[in-house]
């Protein structure tokens, strides 16, 4: 049994230092392949791309990022068909993508951006011409990666987490009635008023 | 002098540089970007290597880079990401000297740079690059290739005599190593009346560059005057270093310029140079040979393992049983053992990272550290962490680099034919030819300092 819903990745804003490891893991793990991006900051030779948005208030920080929503008003809004649904994610393809911005203004929380995009090394320009090409860049989960969205596990504060909300409201739907249960169960004269 | 600053504009607030600040240099609320406090700061450029906030496009727009990288006076070639906590470049000095005619350019590097520096070409961790590093130095255009580590070889000589010196003489014990200049800037500013503790030994770097101008000068032919004098560091505090006042024994200043690990990278990459694919060279002798005992220098431990392999031969006369001393090996923030040598038994100390060296200086303070020798290097497992090495994008793979650095350092100590500093022929010459002895009175006048802390006076004429 799958999940029901896309699961997508939330942040404790009291552990949030604001402090972009995040971004930069979202990007390294996104460039090994495409851009040959290393262990070392020295092995990066192109424009960081996060797929995610570290946003500090005076009060506190979090990256925003994609909460993959079930009625998608990005994938509704894209006249590519740039942006799909793989499996329960919502994901962009680059390729597709023609920088329209429409994704943008339907997205509510500013979950997307345009971004460069390189592959090989080399700035991926527009067709006939040397002008730099753009893609929507949001968060894919990382999808392809097998342990997981880079995010969660390089947070020095361990501060983000993939939320599963229907497997949590299934928790708290048994926390709750065990508690109502344990009411119920020890005081008989209780149940009779 | 600014060495390590934070760019205001891209600092985020975080604070997990403030975090990890031995000295507790860097200010600032939360959320609200940080400053760096000059009278506090030691300069090991953890925070550099810490700091993840980076000239963003979708933050601070697609211009803001090429302003960023201007501004800091990087190559254009470079076009690796900016972050708010760096060390300020002295990578265009470097360039324009090597393109002068009329300069005699001679460069050194630290044990610590060969084990890390092909990581930033891509290679995997605890890759051992010497051959290749001095292929690219001397592509480069280094008239001469020597080795920090034929000092780090002359400092066995002269802190182990030292060592054995004030145990036998009634000397200020414990002996501190003085190899560590954000060590000794901690030292400066928090505990000053207990510099008599610190051997009078300069650093490798500095025995080095004071010898290139002296000794080198004369073998070579070249007047001093004309010697650049360029040092290759894991270390960003080295700069500092290398310009305090006390560094210009040779008459000038001793080393001219240090570049860090990362920005030897730069220097490569700016000059089409294919690292690994490099053939494997030699360093220059006679000041390019070096022991397995100056290349773990790089490692916490290292340098007393290094002064132990000398100290028990130069007090027994005999031959040390084993070379590999494990009980100073490590990574705990601090360790002690006792070593017996002959007669003796000396008791040593090992402080791995700045801030477990506080409780060591309490206890000696109190007059209760009952020690002979101590080493203390700042940055987390010794030099192979340094604040100037390449910098590793996610803090997951700290760990494994430290493992494979440290590792590596010691398989390349094994892989050598001298392990002993006192055994290199070329330390031996040097010392039939221009020093005469360890703690001799030139040894005096070039390799020993007495730190003058924040007084900009000439200590020798004290």
């Amino acid at each position: 049994m799958g999940n029901q819903f896309g699961l997508f990745v939330t942040t404790d804003t009291t552990k949030c230092s604001g402090c972009k490891a995040c971004e930069l893991a979202c990007f390294q793990v996104h460039n090994v392949k495409k851009n040959k991006v290393g262990m070392t900051v020295g092995t990066i030779t192109v424009p960081v791309t996060p797929k995610l948005y570290v946003t500090v208030l005076p009060q506190a920080s979090m990256p925003i990022q994609c909460k993959h929503c079930e009625n998608s008003p990005c994938k509704a809004v894209c006249k590519q068909s740039a942006i799909a649904k793989v499996g329960n994610q919502i994901i962009v393809d680059e390729a597709k993508c023609i920088g329209c911005k429409d994704c943008l203004v339907a997205c509510p929380f500013g979950a997307i951006t345009l971004l460069p995009f390189y592959s090989g090394g080399k700035q991926v320009t527009q067709p006939g011409s040397t002008d730099a090409k753009v893609a929507a860049s949001k968060c894919d989960l990382c999808y392809t990666e097998t342990d997981g969205p880079a995010c969660v596990r390089v947070c020095p504060n361990k501060a983000l987490s993939v939320n599963d909300v229907d497997q949590q409201r299934k928790s708290k739907n048994i926390a709750a009635a065990e508690a109502l249960a344990l009411i119920n169960s020890g005081a008989p004269e209780r149940r009779a008023l | 002098m600014t060495v390590i600053a934070i760019d205001e504009a891209i600092c985020t607030g975080c604070q997990e540089c403030t975090k990890i600040c031995p000295n507790l240099a860097i200010e600032g609320f939360p959320h609200q970007p940080q400053k760096i406090n000059e009278n506090k700061c030691v300069m090991c450029g953890q925070c550099v290597q810490k700091c993840k906030s980076y000239v963003s496009i979708a933050e601070h727009g697609i211009s803001a880079y090429q302003e960023v990288h201007a501004a800091r006076g990087m190559p254009d070639t470079v076009t690796e990401p900016l972050f708010a906590a760096h060390n300020v470049t002295h990578i265009m000095e470097v360039k324009k000297a090597l393109a002068d005619p009329n300069s005699y350019t001679l460069v050194q590097s630290a044990p610590a740079v060969r084990a890390a520096i092909a990581e930033d070409f891509g290679a995997p961790f605890g890759e051992i690059a010497a051959g290749k590093l001095a292929a690219a130095l001397r592509k480069l255009g280094f008239d001469k290739v020597f080795d920090t580590n034929y000092a780090a070889d002359v400092t066995i000589m002269e802190e182990g005599s030292e060592l054995i010196h004030r145990v036998k003489n009634n000397g200020v014990l414990p002996m501190f190593t003085s190899c560590c200049p954000a060590w000794i800037r901690y030292l400066e500013f928090n505990y000053p009346t207990l510099r008599k503790h610190l051997s009078t030994c300069k650093s490798p770097q500095q025995m080095g560059g004071a010898l290139f101008k002296t000794y080198g000068a004369k073998i070579l032919n070249v007047p001093a005057q004309k010697i650049y004098s360029v040092s290759i560091m894991p270390c960003t505090a080295k700069q500092f270093e290398s310009s305090r006042p006390e560094m210009i024994d040779s008459g000038q200043r001793d080393v001219d310029v240090v570049l860090t690990t990362r920005e030897l990278v730069w220097l490569i990459k700016d000059a089409g140079i294919d690292f690994l694919g490099l053939p494997e060279e030699k360093f220059d002798l006679p000041m390019g040979d070096y022991s397995g005992a100056a290349e773990i220098f790089g490692v916490t431990g290292g340098v007393m393992e290094a002064a132990l392999r000398t100290g028990y031969e130069l007090i027994t006369g005999e031959k040390i049983p084993a070379i590999d001393i494990s009980a100073v090996r490590g990574t705990e923030g601090f360790r002690t053992a006792e070593i017996a040598v002959g007669d003796l038994t000396i008791k040593v100390g090992i402080v791995s990272g700045l801030k477990n060296v506080k409780p060591v200086m309490e206890l000696l303070a109190a007059g209760k550290l009952d020690l002979h020798f101590v080493e203390v290097m700042t940055c987390p497992v010794g030099c192979v962490t340094g604040g100037g090495q390449p910098k590793l994008i996610e803090e997951t793979y700290f760990e494994s680099a430290y493992k494979r650095r440290i590792s590596a350092t010691y398989n390349h100590d094994l892989e050598l034919p001298i392990r002993k500093s006192h055994d290199n022929p070329s330390v031996q010459a040097l010392y039939t030819d221009f020093l005469k002895a360890p703690l001799g009175s030139l040894s005096h006048k070039l390799l020993h300092t007495t730190y003058c802390g924040d007084k900009k006076t000439d200590h020798k004429s004290h």
